[in-house]
């Protein structure tokens, strides 16, 4: 009974720029009837290159396609009165409206969120704000750089007395969309039953901060301040090596003494087979003298052969590829995991990242390609607000749509 | 005001890291999170009470079965029978030998939800493969692509996959209970922890496949609004501290007028070669020396004031102490809550990102020690008479203390 959607039948307002899109794509794919609300030159986000062919076209960012698959879009002044009103009309059919504006700005434009609750008691608003709604730094500008620094995810990549080296991916923004699309289930779920909506204050920082696993239970717990170490994992287990044909994960989280009697095997154990090493906290305090034993172990042979044996060892050991590798990767392939969409009005197909997870009964599914610009004002704003076309050419004509 | 989970179950044999950082989200919403473990303690750095395991494993109970024996899964069965979701992370040959793989588990409990997170998903070449986060960051391009000035490979230092994974677990496991609510039916679903990582890279993907452009390193690689300077520098040493950095993040004409009055409008500034965004990106390099010149007078939190009050996005790169004692944002918002451990000790632990109608949900209990809530389970969840207990007992499938 596959091709069911799970979330058919919800409707979700999507009033964010980049920073808070993850969310409403996250729940769009699973088929909700997420509709991206831009003003009407468009979101800041189709601005944004890369684009098709190096040819910038608000229709042809590829940030705006990757993060609004599956969504339909309107284009709607609400600075305007107008286009508040219309706005407003469409809350009231809405489950869900997600914003990422700085805190207040919608009661700036008589979109408070009391006068939302009272058109629709039912309807759940999500606010994704780099700070939350409250606190000092409420108003601090941010982008994902400055969350990612104060989350406690910069610090800790990079080399000692090196400067910090930034995550690849919008990381901050994405660990927010997807507590964001969770914090908006939960709010449904705790809606049923005759309960009404909630307002979601989510921020940015925190749901990053939710992203680093070590920093903040090391400072609480273990009274440690987490420092860079190259690419030597904070717990020990893992760091990068050199082999004659590249680089290689050099594991030490399997079953030791599997590990230790492969290289004692190939003589290369040098101290390891002192008895102090099969204590694994000795391991971890002392890991830069165990990973450089290893190193040399594994500089003259070939990582592919060690990756290989290691497995089936049950070893984690890994070969680290370039993210340039990813689209005929293996199991990517073998698991369907990239996707084609049409983009008809190009006359082309192109390849799309697809499902973070399959599910057996509602699956992840490509609904529609990422909207262009106001491609669905007709629809919506006609078709499902009841607005004749006469009306909709003067509202465009005062730049409301 | 009742949690939004209340009333849901979660049978939950995850382990490590991924999978409890995802029953954690469950479990701060109200779910009743049971963890099912084996006796013998998991090699951990910190214990229950404190550090890493203690943030991650709050607000659930704990009871150790034996699996190896038929009458631990009839007892993990019986308790399957009473739970609306059964979630793991071991690779997917582990539930399949247990009988407690999906297709088993919907013969006694036909809505049941199973979420199974492995490494690779249960499918393709790589199905079997042992992974932990640096594995599956090695694989999908982070390690390498995340690299420093000189082009060393510097890829996360901890385990960003486990967090990715984590909420990618939590959003799956909340969309297909609002599934089941509305249509009774539950579902089996495979993620790949390794596809939950790659969903997470970004538009570069896209850039790749549509566009055939091999990616740059972030390092030197805007992946958002163009901005310079943008980046990472050095401020004046904090007592005996010489790690502390400041990112800054410049992007209108108006940023940089007011970013170069900030600094007391050097002469330096006004050269032509800094006078546009385009012209200062060519110049990076020329430019950040100046900036480096600048910040490393400064102290990393009054240049973020500074900068800051001047309407600039700019930051400290938060250290764990940063972050837990001196944010004052955090502090106000109150995101470490207080936990009282047993014997009184308090400790605090990261918080949850986002709060329904201003309420942040309280952590309601602190981690379980392994098999501390046995008795509590097998009465208050199963029923169970002291005499089944005793057989269960002989049956080898519970322990005595």
């Amino acid at each position: 009974m596959p091709n069911l959607s799970a979330l058919a039948g919800l409707r979700v307002l999507d009033l964010t720029d980049l920073r808070g899109a993850t969310a409403g794509r996250l729940l769009a794919d699973m088929g909700a009837d997420v509709i991206k609300v831009e003003p009407p030159g468009g979101d800041a986000t189709r601005r944004l290159g890369p684009f098709v062919g190096d040819r910038p076209h608000p229709d042809r960012s590829l940030p705006f396609w990757f993060y609004n698959l599956n969504k339909r879009a309107v284009t709607l002044d609400y600075q305007h009165a107008r286009g508040a009103e219309l706005l407003m009309r469409l809350m009231e059919s809405a489950d869900a409206v997600i914003e990422s504006f700085e805190p207040g700005h919608l009661e700036q434009l008589g979109l408070e969120w009391e006068r939302m609750h009272e058109r629709n008691p039912a309807l759940i608003l999500c606010s994704i704000a780099p700070f939350g709604q409250t606190g000092p730094w409420r108003e601090f500008e941010a982008d994902d750089t400055v969350l990612a620094a104060l989350s406690g995810m910069l610090y800790v990549n990079g080399y000692p007395n090196e400067p910090p080296v930034p995550p690849l991916g919008l990381q901050a923004y994405h660990c927010a969309g997807y507590y964001g699309a969770i914090a908006i289930m939960c709010a449904l779920l705790a809606r049923e039953g005759g309960g009404h909506g909630e307002w979601i204050d989510l921020s940015m920082q925190e749901a990053a901060a939710c992203g680093v696993e070590h920093v903040a239970p090391g400072y609480f717990g273990m009274n440690q301040i987490a420092r860079r170490r190259g690419t030597l994992h904070w717990a020990g287990g893992f760091r990068l090596g050199r082999c004659r044909d590249g680089w290689l994960m050099h594991s030490t989280s399997g079953d030791w003494t599997t590990l230790l009697e492969w290289v004692k095997g190939d003589g290369a154990a040098q101290d390891l087979t002192e008895p102090q090493w099969s204590d694994p906290a000795y391991r971890r305090a002392n890991a830069a003298h165990l990973f450089d034993v290893l190193d040399q172990w594994a500089k003259d042979q070939s990582r592919e052969e060690i990756a290989q044996r290691a497995q089936t060892l049950r070893l984690p050991y890994a070969i680290p590829r370039s993210i340039n590798d990813l689209p005929r990767d293996e199991q990517l392939t073998a698991r369907g995991y990239f996707v084609e969409v049409e983009h008809p009005e190009l006359g082309r197909k192109f390849l799309y990242p697809g499902a973070p997870y399959l599910f057996s009964a509602t699956p992840w599914r490509l609904y529609r390609r990422p909207p262009l610009l106001g491609e669905h004002n007709h629809e919506i704003l006609g078709a499902e607000l009841g607005i004749s076309d006469q009306e909709l050419t003067v509202l465009h004509a005062e730049g409301v749509c | 005001m009742p949690l939004p989970l209340e009333g849901v179950r979660v049978l939950d044999f995850t382990w490590v890291v991924a999978g409890p950082a995802a029953t954690r989200v469950l479990a701060d919403q109200g779910a009743e999170v049971i963890k099912v473990e084996r006796k013998t303690t998991e090699f951990v750095i910190g214990t229950r009470r404190a550090g890493l395991m203690a943030d991650l494993n709050r607000n659930k109970y704990s009871i150790a079965i034996n699996m190896a024996v038929p009458a631990g899964v009839e007892l993990a069965h019986r308790l399957v029978r009473m739970s609306d979701i059964v979630m793991d992370n071991f690779s997917a040959r582990v539930m399949r030998q247990w009988g407690m793989d999906y297709a088993s588990l919907v013969q006694i409990k036909p809505d049941i939800i199973c979420i199974s997170m492995s490494g690779f998903g249960h499918s393709g070449p790589r199905t079997n493969y042992v992974s932990y986060g640096p594995t599956l960051q090695a694989l999908s391009g982070f390690t390498l692509q995340m690299a420093d000035e000189q082009g060393r490979p510097a890829g996360f230092g901890y385990s960003y996959a486990d967090m990715a994974g984590g909420y990618s677990g939590a959003l799956a496991a909340s969309i297909a209970l609002w599934h089941r609510r509305r249509t009774g039916q539950g579902q089996f679903i495979d993620i790949s922890q390794f596809e939950a990582l790659v969903s997470v890279i970004g538009p570069s993907l896209l850039d790749l496949t549509v566009n055939q452009r091999e990616q740059p390193p972030p390092r030197w690689h805007p992946q958002e609004v163009p901005a310079a300077p943008h980046g990472v520098y050095r401020c004046r040493p904090q007592g005996d501290d010489g790690d502390r950095w400041i990112v800054i993040s410049v992007r209108s004409h108006s940023d940089w007028r007011r970013f170069v009055a900030a600094m007391g409008s050097p002469q330096w500034a006004s050269d032509p070669a800094f006078r546009t965004l385009f012209v200062r990106m060519r110049n990076r390099a020329a430019l950040d020396r100046h900036i480096t010149q600048w910040t490393q007078e400064l102290d990393a939190w009054e240049a973020m004031r500074m900068l800051q009050k001047a309407g600039i996005a700019a930051a400290v790169v938060s250290n764990a102490e940063d972050l837990c004692a001196r944010d004052p944002q955090l502090k106000e918002r109150e995101f470490w809550p207080v936990v009282e451990l047993p014997g009184g000790e308090k400790t605090r632990m990261s918080g949850v990102p986002f709060r329904l109608s201003g309420v942040a949900a309280p952590i309601r209990r602190c981690a379980p020690q392994t098999d501390q809530d046995r008795d509590w389970v097998l009465e208050k969840v199963l029923g169970l008479t002291a005499s089944e207990r005793e057989a269960l007992l002989k049956a080898g499938a519970i322990y005595l203390d």
